[in-house]
């Protein structure tokens, strides 16, 4: 566009302007796409589906939603720096099966060790992205294999029955007022990530590891202390979501606890406006982006839809809104 | 070789080509004779990279045309310039490294038994013929990767030649070789050559292209300054050739040479990094202007990476203000009271979507706040602060970096080095791409923080920018440091004679 407005100078400002004025609209669209496309869904659902504006079906919802808030989260950040974080599903998955063999240490210590499990595994991560240079992609991939494969083998490949009562009991079916606890506290680190993001020089360093990697080397910001923090948190993130979901489930189920969730995590984040060339972060936008994709399934499922025609669906819908994004780069 | 009696083999008639209304190249013409070979010089941006790629065919000049052995051709796309004998060998090689040496040079056009199967037996002979030919001593069947990147080169221009090129283009082909690699290389040149072959070579190493050229082309900014035999082009002619100096030299400010009275701030000794920097030794001190002048290549930018840390230094010490700095990261030189602008300001300077604010304070972040949390007071002040200080022209901290122009963005960078409050400050080409207004403030500003006692050591591709801001000038000439010169009262002719006579006493790349 600055290339036609140089090229043609005699001609008159008026269209020009109007033209820009609808570019501005159009990138205001595009900058919030999230937002609306949330809003449309919704506003579409409470017109057409029968039960969607029951208190339950929302609850069911967000308990739903808010492993996949955590994981975003954390997706987020890695996607950031330029990185990617594939293994989120599978520390979901290891983290449940670390709770069934560790409960012996009673719920919260259980809990704890599961978390702490894949904090480290998660600063694994990040030393082969740091230290070794090994793709994210790479490295995110064989944790998404290894991770899996441990969470199986530490329960012999199949489902245990968590305790009913406790912590694991108030996760799993706790909610004040429709809304359950796990989303409260999965929305109150959403805050604390936000902040992290916005208030610290850790957040900072993320943006500039992601703007980019040579600058902010030169510039002498910390990048491999950032890189291990971001997939720290992004690990420990993944275990507290595995602790959601296992509490929801009442069971530790490494075959199915976490399955596919990375993709979820990705989609959630770049549709939320993390894009994957780095250097910009939203909490926010991945909030509603997970949120989204949550109400998507519910539509699906809530529509008697087909499970596997569900899945095409959501992937095209998840491609238009990523190709409505790109469009404006 | 008879240059007069032929036609050339290609031609290039007033081409120019347009880039955004910059012109790349304006109104260059430049003939190529068979069997000759063609030095084509001149530094970053002079158009060389223009042409080469104007000759292949991925430019249609906007102007001008090509005249291949006298008859006018339009290339349009690289393989139109391919099938009518031009080859390019880049840097990057375009080959297969499974696959081998005879399989790569053959690729296309195996010989077949009855049209399906490949006829291993005679690709394999045919290869080696080739290789023989042109005393290229590998083994056929030997995989590629199993090559230097030399001799993978050489097979690069064996295949060329087998596909009937008549001209090959060399694009800094010698600038990852060692040193016997370049003598094998120069002699498969040479052979071709013979044969009636036209070379177009490209290199920064002077000494290069006088041991190998017959002619030599010279671009500067785009437009064509000369076409000389080598042996009427001396060095210092072909140096101010390159360079130019349109611009008279501003006054050199007279008695500056009392800044070396100061205490040394800054000093290397005997640093090395590959075969790029070779013991370097220089001594830089409070309030002086050290200029590192040197021709594109030279090292002078290896040389500011590896006194910053940016590069681990294999051999040398590094001491500032009388510390030792060994084993030091960017994060570890800034500690001590090191700053470096680096030369290319888009990769490896701006955080191009984030805003002025976060790019101005990067590197002070820690020490605005506490607790790892950012004071966004502190950063207000400090950006205001130094866009007054620096008369950065922008709407406001929150501004986007990359919607500032060229200048401007290069001044919020030198305020994100001068936040640090350095005693040393590393400036690679700090006014590269800035605008002439934009070039006297960086100018003011660096004799301005010697005055204030700082240590300043910068290069550029301009000479008399050095002049007018430096009190001595170091020369560097492929990694050694070959020469010196105070500045007071000298001109560009004389800067340009040491960078000559540097050129000339390079060291020799013995060639048998």
């Amino acid at each position: 566009m600055a290339e036609s407005v140089v090229s043609k100078p005699a001609r008159a400002a008026a269209p020009q302007r109007t033209s820009r004025e609808k570019r501005s609209v159009v990138d205001w669209l595009r900058s919030n796409s999230v937002y609306i496309a949330f809003a449309l869904l919704v506003a579409f659902n409470l017109a057409v589906t029968p039960g969607f504006d029951n208190v339950y079906a929302l609850r069911q919802l967000l308990f739903e939603a808010a492993p996949l808030i955590l994981i975003a989260l954390g997706q987020s950040l890695a996607i950031g720096t330029r990185g990617i974080d594939l293994s989120v599903g599978s520390m979901m998955a290891l983290s449940s099966s670390v709770i069934a063999v560790a409960i012996g240490l009673g719920q919260p210590g259980a809990i704890v060790t599961a978390i702490a499990v894949t904090t480290l595994v998660g600063l694994f991560n990040g030393s082969m992205v740091t230290f070794l240079r090994v793709d994210p992609l790479i490295s995110g991939l064989a944790l998404l294999v290894a991770g899996r494969g441990l969470a199986k083998v530490l329960l012999g490949g199949s489902r245990v029955d968590l305790p009913s009562g406790g912590i694991l009991g108030w996760l799993g079916m706790q909610s004040y007022f429709f809304v359950p606890v796990v989303a409260i506290i999965a929305i109150v680190i959403a805050v604390v990530v936000a902040a992290l993001v916005r208030g610290t020089t850790f957040g900072r360093y993320t943006l500039f590891a992601g703007a980019s990697r040579s600058a902010a080397f030169l510039a002498g910001t910390p990048v491999r202390r950032t890189l291990l923090g971001v997939y720290a948190i992004s690990g420990l993130l993944a275990g507290l979501a595995g602790v959601f979901a296992s509490a929801r489930t009442g069971a530790a189920d490494p075959n199915y606890i976490g399955v596919l969730f990375e993709l979820d995590a990705i989609a959630a984040a770049v549709i939320g406006g993390n894009p994957l060339s780095g250097g910009r972060v939203s909490i926010l936008g991945a909030v509603f982006g997970a949120l989204l994709l949550q109400v998507l399934d519910a539509t699906f499922i809530m529509n008697n839809i087909d499970y596997t025609y569900a899945q095409i669906l959501k992937a095209g819908f998840i491609v238009a809104a990523l190709y409505l994004q790109r469009a404006g780069h | 070789m008879n240059t007069t009696s032929t036609v050339p083999v290609l031609e290039a008639r007033h081409i120019t080509k347009t880039f955004r209304g910059f012109a790349a190249l304006d109104d260059v013409s430049f003939a190529l004779m068979p069997g000759e070979v063609h030095g084509l010089m001149g530094e970053n941006g002079a158009g060389k990279s223009t042409l080469i790629k104007t000759l292949t065919g991925f430019h249609a000049p906007d102007a001008g045309e090509l005249r291949l052995a006298g008859e006018a051709v339009t290339f349009a796309d690289p393989r139109a310039s391919q099938n009518a004998g031009i080859a390019a060998v880049y840097q990057e090689i375009n080959l297969i490294p499974e696959r081998s040496v005879a399989e790569n040079i053959m690729l296309g056009r195996e010989p077949r038994i009855g049209g399906l199967i490949i006829d291993r037996r005679r690709l394999n002979a045919e290869a080696a013929d080739l290789l023989s030919r042109y005393g290229i001593h590998v083994q056929a069947t030997a995989p590629l990767k199993s090559l230097g990147l030399g001799m993978q080169q050489m097979i690069a221009i064996t295949r060329a030649i087998a596909l009937g090129a008549r001209v090959v283009i060399l694009d800094e082909p010698t600038s990852a070789l060692s040193g016997s690699e370049v003598d094998l290389l120069f002699a498969l040149i040479n052979r071709l050559r013979d044969d009636g072959v036209a070379i177009l070579f490209v290199s920064h190493r002077l000494s290069e292209c006088y041991a190998l050229c017959d002619r030599l082309t010279v671009l500067r900014d785009g437009r064509h300054v000369c076409t000389e035999t080598t042996a009427d082009l001396p060095r210092t002619a072909l140096v101010t050739a390159m360079l130019g100096r349109e611009r008279e030299a501003e006054a050199a400010g007279g008695a500056r040479s009392e800044a070396r009275d100061g205490p040394t701030v800054l000093a290397t000794e005997d640093l090395s990094w590959r075969d790029r920097v070779r013991d370097v030794s220089l001594d830089i001190h409070a309030g002086e202007v050290v200029g590192l002048v040197g021709l594109l290549g030279s090292g002078r930018t290896e040389t500011f990476k590896a006194i910053f840390g940016a590069e681990r230094a294999d051999a040398g010490r590094i001491m500032l203000e009388g510390t030792p700095l060994t084993r030091h990261t960017p994060a570890i030189s800034i500690g001590h009271g090191l700053a470096f602008l680096p030369e290319d300001r888009r990769a490896d300077g701006i955080f191009a979507r984030l805003p002025i604010r976060e790019n101005l304070t990067a590197t002070t972040l820690g020490s605005l706040g506490r607790f790892g949390l950012v004071s966004r007071g502190a950063q207000r002040q400090l950006v205001d602060e130094f866009v007054e200080e620096l008369s950065i022209k922008c709407s406001g901290p929150q501004q986007a970096i990359s919607e500032l122009s060229g200048g401007n963005q290069q001044k919020v960078l030198l305020a994100r080095c001068l936040a640090t409050r350095p005693k040393a400050l590393l400036l690679d080409d700090p006014t590269r791409g800035i605008d002439v207004g934009a070039k006297d403030e960086v100018h003011a500003v660096i004799r301005r923080l010697a005055g204030e006692g700082m240590a300043v050591l910068v290069t550029s591709s301009e000479i008399d920018e050095l002049l007018a801001i430096c009190d001595r000038l170091v020369a560097i000439n492929e990694g050694e440091i070959a020469g010196e010169l105070d500045v007071a009262g000298r001109s560009a002719d004389d800067v340009l004679h040491l960078l000559a006579g540097a050129a000339e006493h390079a060291p020799a790349r013995d060639r048998a």
